[in-house]
């Protein structure tokens, strides 16, 4: 044996070395992303500042820590539709490290559907790390009523906003239908003015109370 | 004072320590194969999870129709869902009330579910019948998933149903008495029906008129119970499918 190769006949016997500076990369990637999330944050709470508004992460519950909550949107499983992932094959149980499929920051673990997901969040081991209790605080009657009246308040508005965008829907559809009217008009006009020698419309001019001359 | 982000532990047999209700553990009101089919739902892990009376809100204004299980799976409704969730923190009366009374104004299936659950959870039948009785005058619209598809009820059918059925929603309902009898014990008065007074005119109509057609009388007769008869709203095909869902 003379010296050492690498697997594609590389002198340099460090065949691994391509593949820690894509390690790297993805580290590189994943705090990036981070950071955005970080910031995007930290702008909406701006914002929010700026408007003379509380910043409430999702619209739900009071920020209570330790109390295990509802959760306070739909996950978002949308996203990950018609996508098609390589998952490991016997992944089931939820994999180390972030890869396709449903990831969970906290625990660090990747999961390849969103039952598998879910059952997660909703275990033990997943409550424990987010030093979280299980266990849900409950409501009085006044937190109930507050929840209602936001709730109430939210649909209100949303309704406003249904009728302004169905009114701007209707005024749209009536300029178009307006456009449309002069455009048809102009067309039967330019057709009928049209002089049998083809010299068109230009020749003729209405004066006088729309009395063609 | 806390409870479980799921139901997890108040279904181990081994030593339920909860609220009682009839006895017993206010869970089994619903059969085991449902509550097997709840705890196995998507809906059920994802949506229900860790909710308290307060947030329970938030998915009960999302509702849109009632019903039991459905598909040839038997998948439980997100009606069903909440229902079981109420039934695992049994939240305080007067919070039931206020869904049913203030916050089912303005959210009709919150109200459909607050009388689902007083009918399930409450122990004093006249109660049952007094709390539930004036929306025998709610006449909104329900859209109810059956099993195999969607039909329209209103809000006083759904209550008569509770109040008159031994089933509704894929749940035996627990024994209630007869108004009639509560009656006859001199536990509730006699209920006078908001209609009483159309009745009244609509007899005095019928007097002046004379040709007042028979279906619309019949609509409006009060049956044994001193509820409106909903019933001949109902086709048989519905009643067929009240019993599958
Ligand atoms: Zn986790």
């Amino acid at each position: 044996m003379s010296e050492r190769k690498g697997a594609y006949g590389a002198k340099s016997a460090s065949d691994t070395s391509f593949r820690k500076t894509w390690d790297r990369e993805e580290y590189a990637a994943k705090a990036a992303e981070r950071d955005q999330k970080a910031k995007e944050e930290g702008k909406a709470r701006h914002e929010a500042a700026a408007a003379g508004k509380k910043y409430i992460r999702r619209a739900s519950t009071p920020e209570d820590a330790k109390d295990t909550e509802a959760r306070k949107a739909r996950l978002n499983v949308a996203d990950q539709v018609g996508k098609t992932q390589l998952v490991a094959a016997g992944a089931g149980q939820g994999k180390r490290g972030k890869s396709a499929g449903f990831y969970c920051d906290a625990c660090d673990l990747t999961f390849k559907d969103n039952l598998q997901f879910v059952e997660h969040l909703n275990s033990r081991q997943h409550l424990v790390a987010t030093g979280e209790s299980g266990e849900v605080r409950r409501a009085t009657l006044d937190e109930v009523k507050e929840r209602f009246e936001y709730l109430k308040r939210k649909r209100e508005e949303e309704k406003a906003r249904e009728t302004v965008d169905l009114g701007t829907r209707i005024q749209v559809a009536a300029e178009q239908a307006e456009r449309e009217r002069e455009e048809k008009r102009r067309k039967r006009n330019e057709k009928r003015r049209k002089t049998k020698d083809g010299k068109g419309v230009e020749e003729i001019k209405v004066e006088n109370d729309g009395i063609i001359c | 004072m806390a409870h479980q982000a799921d139901a997890k532990r108040a279904l181990d047999e081994r030593g339920y320590q909860g609220v009682l209700i009839r006895g017993d553990n206010p869970l089994k009101l619903f059969e085991k194969p449902v509550r097997d089919r709840i705890v196995d739902s998507y809906y059920w892990k994802e949506q229900c999870f860790g909710l308290n009376a307060a947030t329970l809100l938030d998915r009960a204004v999302e509702l849109s129709f009632i019903g039991g299980t459905y598909g040839i799976a038997q998948k439980p409704t997100p009606f069903l869902c909440l229902a079981f969730k109420l039934l695992q923190i049994t939240p305080d009366r007067e919070i039931i009330l206020y869904y049913l009374e203030h916050a089912g104004d303005e959210f009709k299936y919150l109200r459909a579910l607050a009388a689902f659950y007083i009918r399930l959870a409450w122990e004093k039948d006249e109660e049952v019948y007094t709390t539930l009785e004036p929306y025998l005058a709610d006449f909104r619209k329900l859209k109810r998933r059956t099993r195999e598809s969607w039909t329209l009820t209103h809000m006083d059918e759904f209550i008569d149903d509770l109040l008159v059925k031994n089933r509704v929603c894929a749940t035996t309902l627990p024994k209630i008495n007869p108004r009639t009898f509560l009656e006859d014990e001199g536990k509730l008065e006699e209920r006078v029906s908001p209609l009483g007074e159309e009745l009244d005119e609509l007899d005095r109509d019928d007097d002046d008129e004379g040709e007042r057609s028979e279906g619309e009388v019949e609509e409006l007769e009060v049956n044994g119970n001193g509820h409106q008869d909903s019933d001949s709203r109902r086709s048989a095909e519905d009643d067929e499918m009240n019993d599958a869902d």
